[in-house]
């Protein structure tokens, strides 16, 4: 089987939806902006890439249509360039480099562009048309709301408030200080729009602290222990990375990141679906025959502090290597982008860090995990 | 925004002064759609030079009762400051001075203002103290002509009082063109004052409120006592006097009279009556100013458990506070209670005796006529009759009379006017009498219309208990509310179709409007409540059904149907303007769908007019829910506008649907809207809805469920709520099915019915009645 290899990851800059600076900028156009970006700065082929694959959690509107195709258009890729829109909820943009790798391993292709989108400015959560299936509503928690997920797994696994609001400041204070030494610009596609260059992330409120959390009114419970400081927020972003043949990488030249060494995705229930990257996490490790100590970088998808900390707690990883650069409490979480960056993100700091394999994995709503092993080349 | 009535040449305006006066006429120049500068002066130590400006606007977005009418309307308001933007006045065809009320400094604005402005340009102040005369002293002859005060009340939104006064030298087309635009634009009532100390309403009510003081301490009245005299009996505001001081604030009395007593000439009638009060003074040193103080003569003991408590006017410590009831046959009849011999009897007279005989001491000297001074009491205090109004209501000849005996003067007017009344009805006109001592027309201006005036010369058309048809003329027929609080019942449903049959024969359009300050309310809750309560649900469903059948065929009416909302336009007062062709509403009308607060839901095709307004806003996306979601959000959380703009935003009015600011010209233009629609009319299309079904109704379910979990929800919230997700989604119809009309209606009235056998609903109905606020089960 080939190796598959992560060859180049940028994102836009993440900010809050309907306030912040990415607002009034069409999602297909923020995707072409990030995917045109990261084809210059890799300078792979255009000609070489056999499809463009976008993942977006409510693909329509504005990110509708095929918007993997329409999106490979705007962003000037050869019209022989196919385009394909995958949908995992979160964990959209994570499936559409798991697709890519399974492409190249099957020999149909050495060259795709994975990406995901999310504008939760222009499109609401549940689209515009949310029609739940009653009876599926009626016996499971199918549809549950992800905020009742939060409080869910906080009882489960018994995450205090304050121990939720410790994570919470922890990834404020790590973005912040990335942010301010610099660390996220070298992943960050300046964005044009009507009103100028957006280049910084938006999302982050350095100076969190833990007794500015605590005053907050929890947000989905009345007795919940979830408040709006211990979720990600509303976020509009995209994320792209370059996923090759191990082979194509080293014959033209690309700087290769890191090599994917095995993936995963399991269900679980969607009460507790906050809890779905340990069942992921678990078949890519033993997959990849690597264990949890082998470790050395952690991409954790900060849905929620309650999830995330059960999720290490269950998985056993040490606090000091999960998300260095902050995560999504503080970055954002746009739905469909998380996966791209977080996979982008983990191989860049297996590069940045050294180290021998990073683990990239996040939960989706409806209750499942998805995960990705990348090793060190 | 006014999109009706738009007056010519006033395009941009600027403010200066950005107090609670200036900020206010600012922002109601922005409600009227007139983009408006608003410049005050730069604070020292400030690194933003238009922090003032700004300051005052973010003020504004806080203040409630809100200052603007829409979010639209707060863009309208650019800030500045007199350093750097005063040259901009060059941009204004007005410009409005409402800084500081000191001379010295108004003038040397002027010099600056003049320096800057384009010739032509309108000037005026908005002084309630200051005479023209020494304003415009040594500044040129051009600034004169421009010049004039335009004296708005607290808070300028909401207070529909303009005095204007006008110097020698002003020019007499400039002056009506602002007061054409202050009418048309602001929605004031103009009124013309003489340049003297107070103008009308000041120089009046001043003397009225110290008067009311002197003559309740003098008496050793309470403060309750107090106002229960001057409140209701005597058409005042239930404020009375002592809760008007609270809400205006105590300190500012002082601060008048001192102006008062340097600038009225010293054989007027306010110094006798002036005199400083140790008892106001000490409250003010206390710091108890009123409201927005620690309290004033009332106040909430929060220490004590939100007692509210009310100051001994002769110990002046507070106690708690006791409510006056005076007995009935006073109550109702000013003239037996200023006859009364009892202590409240004493204190209504000696208050208001003196008061009337100032007020028709002033005519000419303060307005040229009576109806100048009656209209300015009315709005400016909220009176409900003026002066000269209250004088005839009782008997100016026995008013004289009484005079006489007590040995007060009695005012030439009075004298004059004999065994006369100020007001007369005559041949179907209204007349007053003039300081001429003749009867002369009081005259409408043209595009006003009142009901009132066309009660006084005719018949209705028709009329039932609860409402009535009026001709208005040229073919428009008034169909008007008359119930109370404008609720609505069978008189008005019944009335309704017998009004459609007859304009059908022998009219063009119709109008729904009503004088009252009320559209209405919505249906009468007690009938309901009632017939639940025997369970003649038969009857309730036929009532139900009487109503959706009435405004189906009010739409459907072969002639265009205009209804013109004014003050609380309430669930089936909400709905009649729905099925109508157009609404042409009064700027502060205050409309929405309220049902789930009294536990049912909209029961009279409010539900499918909404889904039909919204299924055609401009940008919605597709597919069956966007509309649908909406109109759920709006109706289950009872959403009232708080403005006509707002109830554009909530789809209540439609784009096309005019708003008047000037409450007195709301019928003339309701009646113009429906004329213009009489050629080529033909009914709306019947709408067909293609509705969510059961997924949709899942969706919306999940939502309150939600809501519920945060606290936001109650549990009859939810069933309330699961009601409305049943009508809205389509009930059983499948998403693939086309829905009619009336299967809308059927699920409407389904639902209605099965929420009113609910205890908690019935629980709800019955709160609502006895205290008048939502019960939240």
């Amino acid at each position: 089987m080939k190796n598959v290899v992560i060859a180049g990851y940028a994102r836009s800059p993440f900010h809050f939806a309907g306030k912040g600076e990415l607002t009034r900028v069409r999602p297909d156009d923020l995707a072409a902006q990030v995917v045109r970006e990261l084809v210059a700065r890799t300078k792979v082929n255009p000609a070489d890439i056999e499809d463009l694959i976008i993942g977006c959690a409510f693909p329509e509107g504005e990110q509708g249509f095929n918007v993997g195709r329409l999106v490979a258009q705007l962003a000037g890729l050869s019209v022989t360039v196919a385009g394909v829109t995958v949908n995992r909820f979160c964990g959209s943009s994570m499936q559409s480099v798991h697709m890519a790798a399974g492409q190249i391993a099957l020999g149909a292709g050495e060259v795709f562009i994975c990406a995901g989108v999310e504008s939760m400015s222009r499109v609401p959560m549940g689209g515009y048309n949310p029609l739940p299936n009653p009876e599926l509503a009626k016996t499971t928690a199918a549809y549950i709301s992800m905020g009742e997920t939060a409080e869910n797994v906080a009882r489960k696994y018994q995450i205090p408030r304050a121990v939720q609001e410790a994570f919470a400041v922890r990834s404020q204070r790590l973005a912040s200080e990335a942010q301010a030494g610099g660390r996220l610009d070298a992943e960050i596609v300046p964005i044009k729009t009507k009103a100028g260059v957006v280049d910084k992330d938006g999302c982050i409120r350095s100076g969190t602290t833990a007794e500015a959390l605590a005053g907050l009114k929890p947000a989905f419970e009345q007795d919940g222990t979830v408040t709006a400081g211990t979720a990600s927020p509303l976020t509009d972003g995209a994320s792209a990375v370059l996923v090759t043949s191990e082979d194509y990488a080293r014959a033209h030249g690309l700087e290769i990141l890191a090599r994917i060494k095995s993936v995963g995705v399991s269900g679980c229930a969607p009460e507790i679906m906050g809890i779905g990257p340990v069942a992921a996490s678990r078949k890519a490790l033993e997959r990849g025959g690597v264990s949890v100590g082998e470790l050395s970088i952690v991409e954790l998808n900060e849905a929620f502090a309650s999830q995330a900390l059960a999720c290490a707690g269950e998985l056993g990883l040490k606090e000091e290597i999960i998300n260095i650069d902050g995560g999504a409490i503080a970055l954002g979480h746009p739905l469909g982008a998380t996966g791209a960056r977080i996979v982008g993100k983990a191989a860049s700091l297996l590069k940045r860090e050294g180290g021998k394999y990073a683990l990239a994995t996040q939960c989706i709503g409806g209750g499942q995990g998805i995960a990705t092993l990348l090793e060190a080349v | 925004m006014a999109d009706q009535n738009k007056s010519e040449g006033i395009k941009k305006v600027c403010v200066i002064g950005a107090g609670v006066m200036g900020a206010g006429i600012a922002a109601q120049v922005a409600n009227g759609g007139t983009p408006v500068l608003l410049l005050d002066i730069v604070k020292v130590g400030e690194a933003d030079r238009d922090a003032v400006a700004k300051g005052a606007v973010a003020k504004l977005l806080k203040t409630d009762p809100a200052a603007f009418m829409s979010k639209a309307a707060a863009k309208l308001v650019e800030t500045g400051n007199i350093e750097d933007h005063l040259e901009r006045i060059a941009e204004c065809d007005w410009v409005v001075e409402a800084i500081i009320e000191r001379l010295d400094l108004k003038q040397s604005l002027y010099k600056r203002i003049d320096a800057e402005r384009k010739p032509g340009t309108a000037i005026s102040s908005n002084t309630s103290t200051i005479p023209l005369g020494q304003l415009v002293e040594g500044l040129p002859d051009s600034f004169q002509r421009d010049f004039l005060i335009t004296h708005f009340f607290n808070p300028p939104r909401y207070m529909r009082l303009l005095e204007i006064v006008t110097g020698p030298k002003t020019d007499a087309a400039l002056a009506a063109k602002v007061g054409s635009f202050c009418d048309l634009t602001l929605g004031k009532t103009v009124v013309r004052a003489k340049d003297t100390p107070g103008f009308i309403a000041n120089r009046i009510g001043t003397y009225w409120m110290q008067q009311a003081v002197n003559q309740a301490m003098d008496l050793g009245l309470t403060v309750e006592e107090a106002d229960a005299v001057l409140g209701k009996p005597l058409g005042f505001p239930k404020t009375g006097v002592f809760g008007l001081l609270d809400l205006v604030g105590l300190d500012l009395m002082p601060h008048i009279n001192a102006s008062m007593k340097a600038t009225l000439p010293p054989g007027d009638a306010f110094h006798a009556t002036n005199r400083d009060v140790p008892l106001i003074a000490k409250m003010i040193t206390d710091g108890y100013t009123g409201r927005k103080g620690k309290g004033g003569f009332y106040r909430l003991n929060k220490a004590a458990g939100k007692v509210k408590e009310s100051i001994g006017l002769t110990t002046g410590e507070y106690a708690p506070s006791k409510p006056v009831t005076l007995p009935s046959a006073l109550a109702k009849d000013a003239r037996a209670l200023l006859a009364s011999d009892d202590k409240l009897g004493q204190f209504a007279w000696k208050t208001m005796a003196p008061t009337l005989a100032y007020a028709a001491s002033l005519v000419p000297e303060i307005s040229d006529d009576i109806v100048g001074a009656d209209t300015a009491m009315k709005l400016g205090f909220n009176w409900k009759f003026g002066p000269f109004e209250l004088l005839d209501k009782l008997g100016p000849k026995a008013v004289a009379e009484r005079l006489e005996k007590d040995g007060a003067a009695v005012p030439d007017l009075l004298r004059k006017l004999g065994e006369g009344t100020f007001y007369k009805i005559e041949a179907g006109k209204r007349l007053f009498f003039g300081t001429d001592g003749q009867y002369h027309e009081v005259k409408v201006p043209e595009g006003v219309l009142k009901l009132e005036d066309v009660k006084r010369v005719s018949q209705p058309l028709l009329k039932s208990g609860s409402a009535a048809a009026w001709d208005i003329g040229d073919g428009v027929v008034c169909f008007e509310f008359t119930g109370k609080m404008n609720a609505l019942d069978e008189g008005v449903i019944g009335l309704l179709g017998k009004t459609l049959s007859l304009v059908k024969a022998k009219h063009k359009a119709l109008v729904v409007y009503t004088d009252a300050d009320n559209f209405s309310v919505g249906a009468n809750l007690g009938l309901a409540l009632f017939a639940a309560n025997i369970a003649a649900w038969g009857e309730i469903e036929r009532s139900i059904s009487g109503g959706q059948q009435a405004y189906k065929a009010l739409k459907y009416a072969p002639f265009p149907v205009v209804a013109a909302p004014a003050g609380m336009a309430l669930g089936g007062g909400c709905e009649i303007c729905l099925h109508s062709d157009a609404i042409q509403a009064h700027a502060e009308t205050y409309m929405g769908l309220v049902e789930c607060g009294v536990g049912v839901i909209p029961g009279w095709g409010g539900c499918g007019e909404m889904i039909d307004r919204w299924k055609s806003a401009p940008g919605m996306p597709k597919g069956p829910m966007p509309a649908v979601t909406k109109v759920f959000e709006t109706i289950s959380t009872a959403t009232v506008s708080k403005s006509a703009a707002e109830a554009k935003e909530l789809m209540f009015l439609r784009p096309t649907d005019g708003i008047t600011m000037n409450r007195d010209r709301l019928l003339a233009d309701a009646k113009a809207k429906a004329l213009a629609l009489v050629e080529n009319y033909a009914p709306p299309p019947k709408p067909e809805f293609r509705l969510p079904s059961a997924g949709g109704k899942t969706a919306m379910d999940m939502a309150v469920d939600g809501f519920h979990k945060q606290g936001k929800a109650t549990d009859h919230d939810v069933t309330v709520a699961d009601a409305l997700a049943t009508v809205l989604s389509g009930g059983d119809y499948d998403l693939v099915d086309v829905v009619t009309e009336q299967q809308v209606l059927d699920l409407e009235r389904a639902a209605f019915l099965r929420l009113l056998k609910t205890p908690q609903t019935l629980a709800r109905v019955e709160h609502m009645l006895e205290t008048g606020k939502p019960l939240r089960n």
